[in-house]
């Protein structure tokens, strides 16, 4: 072949088409990656246990559906010891490590929340969900690029309230953890109580681990409460003080927000010191794992969980703490996927934007309805009651929002 | 006698960098920390800020514990001072321009965190030890407590924490990590220097005196009462720079980070790395805070970062941790600071006698 003019233009432009080629496919990385920092060690490291195997879950399930328009994800999860600034530095790690390929984050409480808040900016900014339902967190004009994966706390005192009032409710006590979680929606609880005509009879503040139980039983015992909020406990605390109450003869309704709803503790407090918890409520932003009716999500997740994780407890159930994840992360992919699918680049500033256009979107189970999303939190709940004899936690509202 | 260094004139003798190797050394390290942000990744760069903001904290709590003989496991309380103090006082000067407000908001961070010193050390004129330890320790629930408290959330921002001003040197916005990186390298170098040098003046000697015996020092004419709560100070204020550098670093500070768990943290680095030793505190804060992520990270090379894995080699590397520092205090009890000085004295000595 002789090269004239026209073979040398076909054959630069051939040339530069295949060079140019792998250039632009560059741009769009082999595999998207979703960090995560989860407390596997300290205070928190029985939730932390339980949240890491559903990420194994989600990343099989969002990669069998295709990952983000094609391209499979992949986690990194690593551990926190809940110290907000080892969050920072797993998330300052995985920017380094993978660059634009990763597309996402999820920290593990409030205080690395907010710590993280002001990092996230220019090229450092990426979406980011968290196990934190602060009140705080909810506002995209402060936190763009934070979201709340359900009510806050203060919508869940709304939805609490609003059923004490609903029951013909009208003294209520709050009593709360001195910590930032504990005390989280008090304002907020005070101006909704006079709203809705109730009356706060007594807030209590205790520690967060090793209350002193009688003192604080006492004083509700002397407020003449009728319901009882109790906010910021996890694991300890509220059955104790539930239990003090009941020993005491105090025929308290007393109510809790999704930390304080896990069915495996509530399991436990009843076969360790009996049937105290009958009767006890809270709100729960989702649907509980074995009410799978309707619910096409979480019967995906536990035909998964079934092979995945046969012959351990996680095999038939998922608890409360897992499913927040879970929701956390369906909200980032829906978000991501959104996003790539409008043919738009995945910065945190598109999928920020898409991300708070979620417009009744059907989860597949996690909520009563079709949700969206409103400040980047979706403010729905519904309240449920735990019976020792069944050992559920069955819905005792409708699903209410705010 | 092995003798490595000739020592013909008082100059060679009060040389502190006093033969060829220790001048390789330290040199060397401070071309390589001058090199390191051209070549370090944004993650790398956040680790060293943090080596240097702790390692600052470290050479406090050396003044004390190493130098003075004073235990104490408050200085976390100090360290908080120091960055509230910043913030506080930056959003009280707020009207002053910007580029000097660190220049004041500093030192006044430093002097408020030595006045508490001071008053946090009262007691170590009564008691010593391990009394002293639980005495101090009081400092480190008193300060986290009224941080938290709603009075002082308008200026501490109570148990939400508070966001944090961006420092900005005579017009010089301090705004990325890599430019933090120069700042806290630089005062992180000079507090080690000027803690070397203090040890060479008289106020140094006194308190290396009150360390070895207190009432002998007293008999020799030095003021407990003045040179310890001097030494409180002193440290105190070195806690207090490292604070409001983490001020400045972090875009937020939190109570939580100033926990028992932090005070805990820089007597721990103390320890491994060498008490009443220079260098010490540098090598403490590179085992405290540096081996953790290296075996992080090397866990989960091993692994792929696979999911499964990572809830178990969590618990494993607190446990690895855990075996290496009892390693280190078994192998070497007077810190990793002897072990480098072995290597330095055989280097100096080559090719003769070892030791």
């Amino acid at each position: 072949m002789t090269l004239n003019r026209r073979t040398f233009l076909a054959t630069g432009a051939a040339a530069t088409a295949v060079m140019g080629t792998p250039m632009i496919l560059k741009a769009q990385p082999k595999e998207y990656v979703l960090g995560a920092s989860l407390p596997l060690t300290g205070p928190f490291a029985t939730a932390g246990q339980l949240v890491a195997p559903a990420f194994a879950l989600a990343q099989k399930m969002f990669n069998d559906e295709g990952g983000i328009a094609g391209t499979p994800i992949r986690f990194v999860t690593e551990d926190s010891g809940y110290v907000p600034q080892n969050t920072l530095a797993n998330y300052q790690r995985a920017l380094a490590t993978e660059g634009t390929a990763l597309v996402g984050y999820f920290a593990d409480s409030t205080g690395a929340m907010k710590l993280m808040a002001p990092e996230l900016k220019g090229e450092n900014a990426r979406l980011m969900g968290s196990t934190s339902f602060a009140s705080e967190l909810a506002d995209t004009a402060t936190h763009p690029y934070q979201y709340v994966s359900g009510p806050t706390y203060q919508d869940q005192f709304d939805i609490l309230m609003q059923n004490i009032k609903a029951a013909g409710g009208t003294k209520v006590a709050i009593i709360y953890s001195n910590t930032e979680f504990g005390r989280d929606p008090l304002e907020h609880g005070r101006a909704t109580a006079d709203r809705l005509g109730l009356e706060i009879v007594l807030e209590e503040s205790t520690k967060a681990q090793g209350a002193d139980i009688p003192t604080h039983v006492t004083k509700l015992a002397q407020s003449g409460a009728e319901h009882c909020i109790l906010q910021g406990y996890v694991t300890g605390v509220w059955p104790q003080l539930i239990g003090g109450a009941r020993q005491f003869g105090l025929p308290i309704q007393f109510h809790g927000t999704f930390w304080g709803m896990e069915k495996l503790i509530a399991d436990r407090i009843t076969a360790e010191a009996g049937p105290f918890l009958a009767g006890y409520q809270g709100v729960m932003p989702y649907r509980y794992f074995y009410d799978r009716e309707g619910a096409p999500r979480y019967k995906q997740y536990a035909a998964l969980s079934k092979a995945m994780f046969a012959g351990t407890p996680l095999e038939n159930y998922m608890s409360t703490w897992a499913l927040q994840a879970m929701c956390g992360l369906e909200l980032a992919m829906k978000a991501l996927r959104d996003t790539a699918e409008a043919g738009n680049e995945l910065t945190a500033d598109n999928v920020a934007e898409s991300l708070s256009g979620i417009k009744d979107w059907d989860s597949g189970g996690f909520f009563g309805g079709p949700v969206s999303m409103n400040n980047n939190k979706i403010g729905t709940g519904r309240v449920y009651e735990y019976s020792p004899e069944s050992k559920l936690f069955t819905p005792v509202s409708e699903w209410l929002s705010t | 006698m092995i003798n490595g260094n000739l020592k013909a004139d008082y100059g060679a003798d009060e040389r502190v960098l006093n033969n060829r190797n220790k001048q390789l050394f330290v040199y060397g390290s401070m071309l390589l920390l001058a090199l390191f942000p051209l070549f370090a990744d944004d993650y790398a760069v956040l680790m060293a800020c943090k080596m240097g903001i702790l390692l600052i904290a470290v050479v406090g709590i050396n003044v004390l514990t190493g130098y003075t003989g004073l235990v104490s496991l408050g200085h976390g309380a100090f360290v908080a001072i120091g960055a509230y103090s910043t913030v506080i006082f930056s959003n009280l000067f707020s009207g002053l321009p910007a580029g000097i407000l660190p220049i004041i908001v500093v030192p006044l961070a430093i002097l408020v965190s030595a006045l508490v010193g001071i008053i946090v050390g009262l007691p170590s004129l009564r008691v010593k030890g391990l009394y002293l330890a639980v005495a101090t320790l009081a400092a480190s629930f008193i300060v986290k407590f009224l941080i938290e408290q709603d009075l002082f959330a308008p200026w501490t921002g109570g148990i939400v924490g508070i966001d944090t001003p961006v420092p900005n040197l005579l017009g010089w916005e301090l705004d990325t990590k890599r430019e933090m990186y120069v700042l806290i390298t630089a005062l992180a170098v000079g507090t080690m220097l000027a803690a070397q040098n203090l040890f060479r003046t008289r106020v140094g000697r006194a308190f290396i005196a009150i360390r070895d015996r207190d009432y002998s020092a007293e008999i020799l004419g030095i003021s407990l009462l003045r040179y310890k709560l001097m030494s409180f100070a002193i440290s105190a204020g070195y806690c207090g720079l490292s604070g409001a550098l983490g001020a400045y670093f972090f875009a937020r500070i939190l109570p939580e980070q100033f926990g028992l768990d932090l005070s805990l943290e820089l007597v721990a680095a103390l320890i491994v790395g060498g008490m009443g030793r220079t260098l010490g505190p540098l090598f403490g804060v590179v085992v405290v805070l540096l081996v953790p992520e290296m075996i992080k990270i090397t866990m989960s090379g091993a692994t792929g970062g696979s999911l499964e894995w990572a809830r178990y080699t969590a618990p494993l590397q607190e446990i690895v941790f855990g075996l290496l520092l009892v390693f280190f205090l078994l192998k070497e009890p007077l810190g990793i600071n002897q072990i480098t000085d072995r290597i330095l004295r055989s280097a100096n000595r080559w090719p003769f006698a070892r030791g």
